[in-house]
């Protein structure tokens, strides 16, 4: 649009009403001057101009001419003007308003009104200057709307701000700042930042600052900051550099309340090194791993155990040294395994060390999840079970043996044929050692040959070709002419084998077993299998034996055979006997408690040999015979009987390697016999060794009252015997073994009875164990993060334990360890008496992590404390009566208060008070010896009868003095076996009692009777009685009831009666009402005499 | 003549400090029941009561307790002779309003001392 600019509209106007008013009036002055002229012209006619005035040649009017038009002219002029800017004014007006308004509004603005709009007037400069204004006064409000907000903002801000200046002077602070810290917003401004920190703090401030201040580089850092109230704050400050024009003029910070972080963190680190305190107390390996399967945390333990560090490294280059996890002869890795399933994983594998050796671990795998249950890490306690193993081990190699020695025994015994006995020993010799085919050679004397006759697993072609063997060539040659074992793990590189057929025939694992006969080497076995076979050995013993009770049983059978038909009667009950131990010994083989079963062997091979007197004796290392089993019960049982100096029968034997057969033992003085042998003056005896392969374990030994010889038949029958019973024995002892550790280590897992409470350095309870369930009745997960007296709540009397507890681990928390007794009432309402002891638990720098608090039952001790001082007590106030006497009338007499007559009356009281004081002390000595198991019972037979009159009559004058009445019924006269003196004390205590605690006139009733087994003896009365709270405490030692404090007594009575009645296997039974009597029931096992 | 009751269960113990007090020409009266005491203690109006604590039915701590209960004989000192010898015990009976409390074994002879003390013998 067009805009006119002021001063043009001015003019413009000017010009306008100028124009207006000049052209009429231009009009009149042109006719105003044609008048004057013509004026002129009639006055004065000049020629020769046409129209002009010339005034220099006119008259006078001439003359007046110019001054007279000014004159006329002037006025006009004037008129004009005036006119024309009047009314240029009264156009303008507008002008004004505008300005007005401008006014207005610069005022408005002055006065902080941003709100305000001015009208646009005109559409000139000023309507230009006051949409300006406009556009102006609206940017300042937005502005300071927008700083408004932004106040809002800051204030409104959780986290703490302050502004600073280069100087590191604090500008401006929020509201958070002084909500946070304290501090007040005038009492900061202007103040250093530096006043906010202690000097560590500054210094970490400074260094900040510094290694910015090139850079301006924000920052994030952790500082404290002093609060108003002294007390350092963790903040993290977040800092930034404030520009202006490019340059650097302060600083922005947002201290954000970092406590809680701090609080966590520190929280976290405890629980860490309380976990690593804990791993590093157990004494399995443990480790933690992450996904790669590295090693990323270890205790002690596992760090000792390796030699090279292991944090970081693969686990299974660690324990298998192999680059694959998941390694492990048919085991999954554990680790991976709980990572796939994020359950607990229990295996065992085998790991090897640097050198080599193997060892056998048992590995228990859990998951480390995080919040959301995604498995993050393993931990894996690693138990190092080589030692088990090995007994495993063991245990399994010599159960495989036995059942192949019982098989074959079996075997052996049950045929009498050579052919069965040959095919079937082999074959089960092959499938036992598993392995693939045999043979068994036997020698032929006469071509100095060996011959195949039976084989198993070869074929006939390869039979014909090395089933004839010179002796001494070959394995089987060389096995029959040395007679010893030859094995070979792989055939085929053996330099000892000659012949190249056996080597190229694919024979790799191969043994030769020779069959000894009585004598001589009767034949061998050959095993062979393909593939290459390690005997061990124990397995190479195992096959010797074999070999030599087949020979022995091929001997048997060579006599058996040429005696048959002598024997044959005989025969068929030894066979029979003969089945009938092998089953025992096959029963045998598979018991775990040898000792019943070893007496029965004994028993039956005694009552077989005829023989009188059958002992097992048990070697150890040094060659020691103990007593394993006998048939006369001979000492206890693995007591010492022959030292292995000693020459007895029995080592001979051992020497011997064979049954040793003493024809004569009554001139024979070489040899040593335990006393309880010797003593029975047996005359023949043969001992048969028996051997686990070389190593001797006992011997068998048979005694005879006659003497007697053995035939060789009987001897290798013996052999067998002592064979299957060695072996027995020897699975016997590792059976032992392997159960008494696994017991072992359940023993020490349980055996902790005390009370353990692990609480943090805060006083939380951490851990509990089972114990303290069992004892307080408390549930683990129940007292886990209670603060630790809360637990303690549930009565209200155990303030004073609470107290005590806060006490010691107060104390302990300052690294003191402390013990201190105190009363609880558990949740089970009974009322313990504990020793409480705490002890800090330090970490590496000796901080200290918690506190393991002990609760130990001290209930029994307190109680035998409380009787010890009972004891003091009551023997030192019922030793003073009797003392009084001594003392008082001792004096007396020696200071001649008495006169001479009287002297022996004195006396005598002297003696019985005596008497009476050792009566008591000895009471108290039986007590004590009975309690301590030191008093065994003198029995004898007793006449219960003429027992009671002799109580009864001891008691006369107390009778007579009460004038009481005494009723004895009695079934019959009773006689039975028990200690007299003993009873007798239970009868006299028992009846003092009653005539104590009775008024005159009592009656007593003393009543006898059998009942089947049981002698019942019953003592009632018809006095005080005692009351109901007494009864269950009376034959606690020293307990004196209510009627006690008024008689004499030392409360020892009714303990030794009931110790007596426990003694001879009985029960003592107290039955009393108050006020009408008390009955005391004896019970005990009738003994017939 | 000074009169003194002595009373306890043990016939010697009876017989020994009768003898002693006799010595001393003092008269005693000796009763080994406690029951009937309390009566014979009023009727003979005695200068001193011995006593034993631990007797059956009554024990001295009662007898004495109602000596003390009665107007007429409350003046009367006793003399609790007795074996129990603990501090406790000893409290007990002097708080019963007991002169003395003797502790057994004991001297006849201290104890005579002690009653002619109590009874102003002349």
């Amino acid at each position: 649009m067009f805009k006119m600019k002021f001063v043009y509209r001015l003019i413009t106007i000017f010009l306008l009403f100028g124009l207006m008013i000049v052209l009429p009036y231009s009009l009149t002055i042109i006719k105003q001057l044609e008048k004057m002229i013509e004026e002129e012209e009639m006055v004065s006619y000049v020629p020769g101009g046409n129209g002009t005035i010339i005034p220099e040649k006119g008259s006078e009017l001439h003359k007046e001419f110019i001054p007279r038009l000014i004159d006329q002219m002037l006025p006009y002029f004037f008129y004009i003007l005036v006119l024309a800017f009047l009314l240029s004014i009264f156009f303008s007006r507008k002008i004004l308003i505008s300005l007005k308004e401008l006014q207005k509004g610069t005022r408005a603005l002055r006065d902080g009104n941003l709100d305000i709009k001015l009208d646009i007037i005109s559409d000139d400069e000023i309507g230009e200057v006051t949409k300006t204004f406009n556009e102006m006064a609206s940017a300042m409000r937005n502005t300071t709307l927008e700083l408004k907000k932004k106040d809002v903002y800051i204030n409104a801000m959780l986290d703490p701000l302050w502004v600073v200046n280069e100087e590191n002077r604090i500008v401006d602070i929020n509201l958070a700042f002084t909500k946070l810290f304290g501090h007040l917003r005038e009492d900061v401004i202007g103040a250093s930042i530096y006043d906010f920190f202690d000097d560590k703090n500054a210094e970490i401030m400074r260094r900040q600052l510094e290694e910015r201040r090139e850079k301006w580089l924000s920052a994030i850092y952790e500082i404290n900051i002093f609060a108003k109230d002294g007390v350092q704050m963790p903040v993290l400050i977040s800092g930034s550099p404030i520009y202006s024009d490019g340059q650097v003029v302060g600083k922005i910070g947002i201290l954000k309340d970092f406590r809680e972080q701090v609080e966590l963190r520190n929280e976290l680190r405890q629980s860490r090194d309380y976990i690593e305190n804990i791993m590093n107390s157990i004494e399995e390996e443990i480790v933690v791993i992450d996904k790669d399967y590295r090693i990323v945390k270890a205790n002690k333990v596992a760090l000792m155990n390796s030699d090279i560090p292991i944090i970081g490294e693969y686990c299974h280059k660690i324990l298998h040294g192999s680059n694959q996890p998941c390694w492990a002869e048919g085991h999954e890795c554990p680790a991976q395994n709980v990572f796939l399933t994020g359950k607990n994983y229990r295996t065992n594998h085998q790991h090897f060390d640097a050198s080599g050796k193997k060892y056998f671990h048992e590995i228990l795998a859990s998951p480390i999840k995080d919040s959301s249950g995604t498995v993050i890490n393993v931990i894996e306690l690693i138990r190092d079970i080589t030692d088990r193993m090995q007994h495993e081990n063991e245990l399994s190699q010599k159960n495989r043996e036995l059942v192949m020695l019982n098989e074959i025994s079996r075997l052996l015994g049950k045929s009498l044929k050579f052919d069965e006995i040959f095919s079937q020993v082999l074959h089960k010799l092959i499938e036992m050692m598993g392995m693939d085919g045999g043979g068994i050679f036997f020698i032929d004397d006469a071509s100095r040959e060996m011959l195949c006759r039976y084989h198993k697993g070869i074929s006939d072609e390869y039979v014909k070709m090395l089933g004839r063997i010179r002796l001494g060539d070959d394995i089987p040659g060389k096995v029959a002419v040395t007679g010893q074992i030859m094995t070979t793990s792989d055939i085929s590189r053996d330099p000892r084998v000659d012949r190249t057929i056996m080597k190229n025939s694919g024979v790799r694992g191969y043994c030769c077993i020779p069959i000894r006969g009585k004598e001589r080497i009767i034949g061998v076995f050959c095993l062979l299998s393909f593939k290459a076979h390690d005997f061990t050995q124990e397995e190479e013993n195992i096959l010797s034996s074999i070999g030599d009770m087949t020979g022995i049983a091929v001997e048997n059978i060579r006599l058996f055979e040429k005696m048959r038909e002598l024997y044959e009667f005989q025969r068929k009950r030894r066979e029979e006997e003969h089945s009938q131990l092998l089953s025992l010994s096959a029963k045998l083989g598979a018991a775990i408690d040898l000792k019943n079963i070893l007496e029965g062997v004994l028993d039956l091979v005694k009552n077989f040999f005829g023989a009188d007197f059958a002992l097992l004796l048990v070697s150890d290392e040094e060659g020691n015979f103990s007593l394993k089993a006998s048939i006369i019960p001979l000492r206890q049982a693995d007591e010492l009987l022959y030292k292995a100096s000693v020459n007895s029968i029995e080592r001979h034997a051992i020497t011997r390697k064979k049954p040793f057969v003493l024809f004569d033992m009554q001139s024979e003085s070489e040899f040593f016999l335990a006393p309880e042998i010797a003593e029975k003056k047996y005359h023949s005896s043969v001992a048969v060794p028996m051997f686990i392969g070389q190593k001797a374990v006992g011997v068998v030994s048979l005694y005879y009252a006659r003497k007697r010889n053995f035939s060789d038949e009987e001897l290798h029958f013996l052999e067998i015997i002592a064979n299957v019973l060695a072996v027995s024995l020897e699975r016997a002892g590792y059976y032992a073994k392997a159960i008494s550790e696994k017991e072992l280590s359940d023993t020490v897992l349980q055996s902790v009875a005390d009370s353990i409470i692990t609480i943090d350095p805060g006083g939380r309870v951490i851990a509990v164990n089972k114990s303290f369930e069992k004892m307080i009745g408390v549930l683990q997960e129940k007292a886990i993060g209670l603060p630790l007296c809360d637990i303690f709540r549930f009565q209200d009397g155990n303030e004073s334990f609470r107290l005590r507890l806060a006490e010691c681990f107060s104390s302990a928390l300052t690294g003191k360890a402390v013990k201190r007794d105190a009363e609880l009432t558990t949740a089970y309402g009974n009322t313990l008496s504990l020793l409480i002891s705490s002890t800090p638990i330090l970490k590496k720098d000796g901080e200290i992590a918690g506190v393991v608090n002990l609760l130990r039952d001290i209930s029994r001790e307190k109680e035998i404390d409380r009787m010890k001082t009972e004891i003091v007590r009551s023997v030192s106030h019922e030793f003073r009566t009797p003392l009084s006497a001594i003392v008082g009338m001792t004096e007396m007499i020696l200071n001649g208060d008495i006169e001479e007559s009287r002297i022996t009356q004195y006396l005598n009281v002297i003696k019985s008070e005596g008497i009476r004081l050792s009566k008591m002390v000895s009471e108290l000595l039986s007590i004590a010896r009975i309690e301590s198991g030191k008093e065994s019972l003198k029995l004898s037979a007793i006449d219960l009868n003429a027992l009671i009159q002799a109580t009864l009559e001891s008691f006369e004058s107390k009778i007579s003095g009460k004038d009481a009445e005494i009723r004895v019924s009695q079934n019959g006269a009773l006689s039975f076996v028990g200690d007299e003196e003993k009873i007798k004390q239970v009868l006299v205590n028992i009846i003092d009692n009653a005539l104590t605690f009775s008024d005159k006139k009592c009656i007593i009733e003393v009543n006898v009777r059998r009942k089947e087994d049981i002698l019942e003896i019953m003592i009632s009365d018809n006095g005080w009685g005692i009351p109901e709270e007494d009864i269950p405490h009376l034959t606690e030692r020293f307990y004196r009831g209510k009627h006690g404090e008024k008689t004499k007594g030392t409360g020892l009575g009714l303990t030794l009666c009931d110790e007596i009645v426990v003694m001879h296997g009985g029960t003592l039974e107290i039955r009393s009402r108050e006020g009408q009597g008390t009955s005391i029931i004896i019970e005990i096992p009738f003994r017939e005499v | 003549m000074k009169k003194v009751i002595v009373i306890d269960d043990e016939p010697f113990i009876l017989m020994m400090i009768a003898d002693k007090l006799k010595t001393a020409k003092i008269d005693v009266i000796t009763l080994r029941e406690s029951k009937n005491a309390l009566e014979i203690i009023r009727n003979e109006k005695p200068n001193l009561v011995i006593l034993d604590w631990m007797m059956p039915e009554l024990s001295g701590i009662d007898l004495c307790n109602m000596i003390k209960n009665d107007p007429d004989i409350a003046a009367i000192p006793i003399f609790m002779l007795t074996a129990k010898g603990q501090d406790s015990d000893e409290q007990l009976g002097l708080q019963c309003g007991v002169e003395r409390y003797i502790t057994k074994p004991f001297s006849p002879k201290s104890l005579l001392d002690m009653v002619k003390e109590a009874i102003g013998n002349e």
